[in-house]
């Protein structure tokens, strides 16, 4: 219904407003014209043409605005009356008796009615207008809620995917421990056993280590996407969380060769140290799994321009190209970039950028002149007191 | 070793408990598994262990409780918490309570050993000579000379500032027990510390300096992430 004479309307408001409301209002009165001398020919009696154009005045205050239109048009008409169809035809003449009445009375008429079909006019436009807005209002609160929605569906989504994942690898750490710990017992423990069934504890005790190590990984990218609050920061000295991770690999991996080098400063910065050392840890056997080669690793703390960090450099082959492009670009490194040969480097280095991501620090990596892949990362230093 | 040391495993988890008791065997201790605190108190006194093992989440009693239990005793054997990662405050919390050391899941065969070996061997120590403090440490080719508050590697003096030589001797003092933040700040700084650490830190880096440590191959002092430091007195 309404949709029908919004397009009425929007086809006559192609024309611009003025010339349209002088073409309706010329239309109307050369209608009440016609018809008020036709009138006057079938009837003779010149009474019935006001109302003609009164008619006339009315539907021209209808469709134009103001009053101007009207009032115009009234006048018009009470002088074209005077002219046309009363005696003496084609002559002004202002003697007949209640002529002056009859043009004043068309011309109150006229604007009267102008007044209330402008005052209606008013109220309909109003009234469309806030029916819009009303509209649009319920519609982007429509979209609005849709939104909230999705989102807060995504957000208990992911709490519950990282709930459920802390649990799990919270669960599978007891019994990695106990595997990895009985194999252990059992190789320490003298007694006859063939070559392969030590192998075999062997690669049982290095697996289950693998997977702690792993879970550790999975339980770090929990921490830092548990929610979106700031993860914990404190103060730490690098050189003890690195010594620590150093340590920790030294154990797990006892014939690597790493060598820490301390910088003279003592590099105090806001850090999460298990993240941090989780970031150590996964660098050192990036580079001992994948590198390709068993010399020592390299490992140096940095400070400059008020950054501190550390570099890890291996002798190893490089970094690949994908992998290169993936890190400088900041790109989260998949699976896909770095291939099924190198099991799990993806995730390892991608908890790095993660890591360092939350920690406002920088990640590279590029490939030294003398081989082997420089990886290196800076936090924003913390002022010594 | 001349007698069998008897350890009891406060730990609910079976299958870490065998290896655990498995592994303890084989290296000469006596162990006795207990699998809730209840069982761990009755099997205590039976046994009167010269060491506890102890994992703090325990199905029937709170770990914390329970090692206030022992600790409070007068002739209490030393503790150590097996506890999970990623919960310092906890750690911390149990070392101030008395405990004497802390593992953390997952751990491996020769890190427990070890914190074994290092605790029993500091409580026999302790036992043969209670309270005495000696005047003279040594730890590999370094010697602390406490009357003298001197400090010599090998031949060489080397020079440590009054609060960096207190941190050292607190350390030799405590032979491999693990010193909280706090522990040491109240006995070197007294009070007036408040509650930043680092100025412990600093101190210490600037030992580990003087002596030329390596922190990821520590000779003498071992860094415990978030929690304090030890000497390594194995």
């Amino acid at each position: 219904m309404h949709k029908l004479y919004l397009k009425g309307r929007d086809i006559l408001h192609l024309i611009p407003s003025t010339p349209r409301y002088i073409l309706v209002s010329v239309f109307f009165f050369t209608a009440a014209l016609f018809c008020s001398g036709m009138l006057n020919k079938m009837t003779g009696e010149q009474n019935n043409t006001a109302l003609v154009y009164v008619l006339a005045v009315v539907l021209i205050s209808l469709f134009t605005s103001g009053y101007v239109y009207g009032i115009v048009v009234s006048l018009l008409a009470g002088f074209c009356n005077n002219y046309f169809f009363m005696y003496p035809y084609s002559e002004f003449s202002l003697s007949l008796t209640g002529y002056p009445m009859t043009m004043l009375s068309m011309v109150t008429i006229s604007c009267i009615v102008c007044a209330l079909t402008t005052r209606g006019k008013l109220h309909a436009e109003e009234s469309v207008r806030r029916e819009q807005r009303n509209k649009a209002l319920y519609e982007l609160n429509e979209s609005l809620n849709a939104e909230k929605l999705t989102i807060q569906l995504e957000k208990d989504r992911e709490t519950i995917r990282s709930n459920i994942l802390r649990s799990v690898s919270h669960d599978l750490r007891t019994p990695l421990t106990a595997i990895s710990g009985s194999a252990a017992v059992m190789l320490s423990s003298e007694g006859m056993r063939s070559e392969k069934d030590t192998a075999m504890l062997e690669d049982i005790r290095d697996d289950a280590d693998s997977l702690i190590a792993m879970v550790e990984n999975l339980l770090s990218i929990t921490r830092i996407r548990n929610d979106n609050t700031e993860i914990k920061k404190q103060n730490e000295m690098l050189e003890e969380v690195v010594g620590d991770a150093v340590m920790k690999i030294h154990r797990r991996f006892p014939d690597v060769k790493v060598e820490l080098t301390l910088c003279d400063e003592i590099l105090f910065m806001p850090m999460d140290p298990l993240l941090i050392k989780q970031v150590v840890l996964n660098l050192l056997e990036n580079s001992i799994r994948h590198s390709g080669s068993p010399d020592t690793i390299h490992l140096s703390l940095f400070c400059k321009d008020g950054w501190g960090g550390v570099e890890v450099r291996d002798c190893g082959r490089g970094l690949s190209d994908d992998v290169h492009r993936a890190i400088l670009e900041g790109r989260q490194l998949s699976s896909s970039t770095s291939g099924d040969s190198s099991r799990g480097m993806g995730i390892g280095l991608s908890v790095c950028q993660s890591i360092i991501q939350v920690h406002d620090g920088f990640f590279t990596a590029h490939n030294h002149a003398e081989g082997g892949a420089v990886f290196r990362f800076g936090l924003p230093l913390e002022e010594i007191l | 070793m001349s007698e069998k040391h008897t350890i009891l495993v406060v730990e609910d988890d079976r299958s870490i408990s065998n290896f655990i008791c498995r592994a303890l065997t084989a290296s000469g201790y006596k162990a006795v598994p207990a699998t809730c605190g209840r069982e761990a108190q009755t099997l205590f006194f039976s046994h009167m262990p010269d060491l506890v093992l102890l994992d703090l989440g325990l199905p029937d009693i709170d770990g914390q409780d329970l090692l206030a239990e022992l600790t409070g005793l007068p002739q209490a054997p030393p503790t150590i918490i097996i506890s999970a990662r990623d919960r310092e405050s906890e750690k911390v919390k149990a070392l101030d309570m008395g405990a004497d050391d802390y593992i953390v899941k997952p751990f491996g065969v020769p890190e427990l050993l070890a914190r074994i070996r290092t605790t029993l061997r500091r409580a026999d120590r302790m036992k043969l000579s209670p309270g005495i403090t000696e005047e003279r440490y040594s730890l590999k080719d370094l010697t602390l000379d406490i009357l003298r508050h001197q400090v010599f590697m090998g031949e060489n003096e080397i020079h440590f500032t009054q609060n960096e030589f207190k941190i050292l001797s607190l350390l030799f003092l405590h032979g491999g027990k693990v010193l909280t933040y706090d522990f040491i700040l109240e006995h070197v700084w007294g009070g007036y510390s408040g509650n930043n650490n680092q100025i412990l830190r600093v101190n210490m880096a600037n030992i580990r300096r003087k002596l030329k440590e390596n922190p990821s191959e520590p000779k003498y002092i071992l860094t415990e992430l978030g929690i304090g430091y030890r000497l390594l007195a194995d």
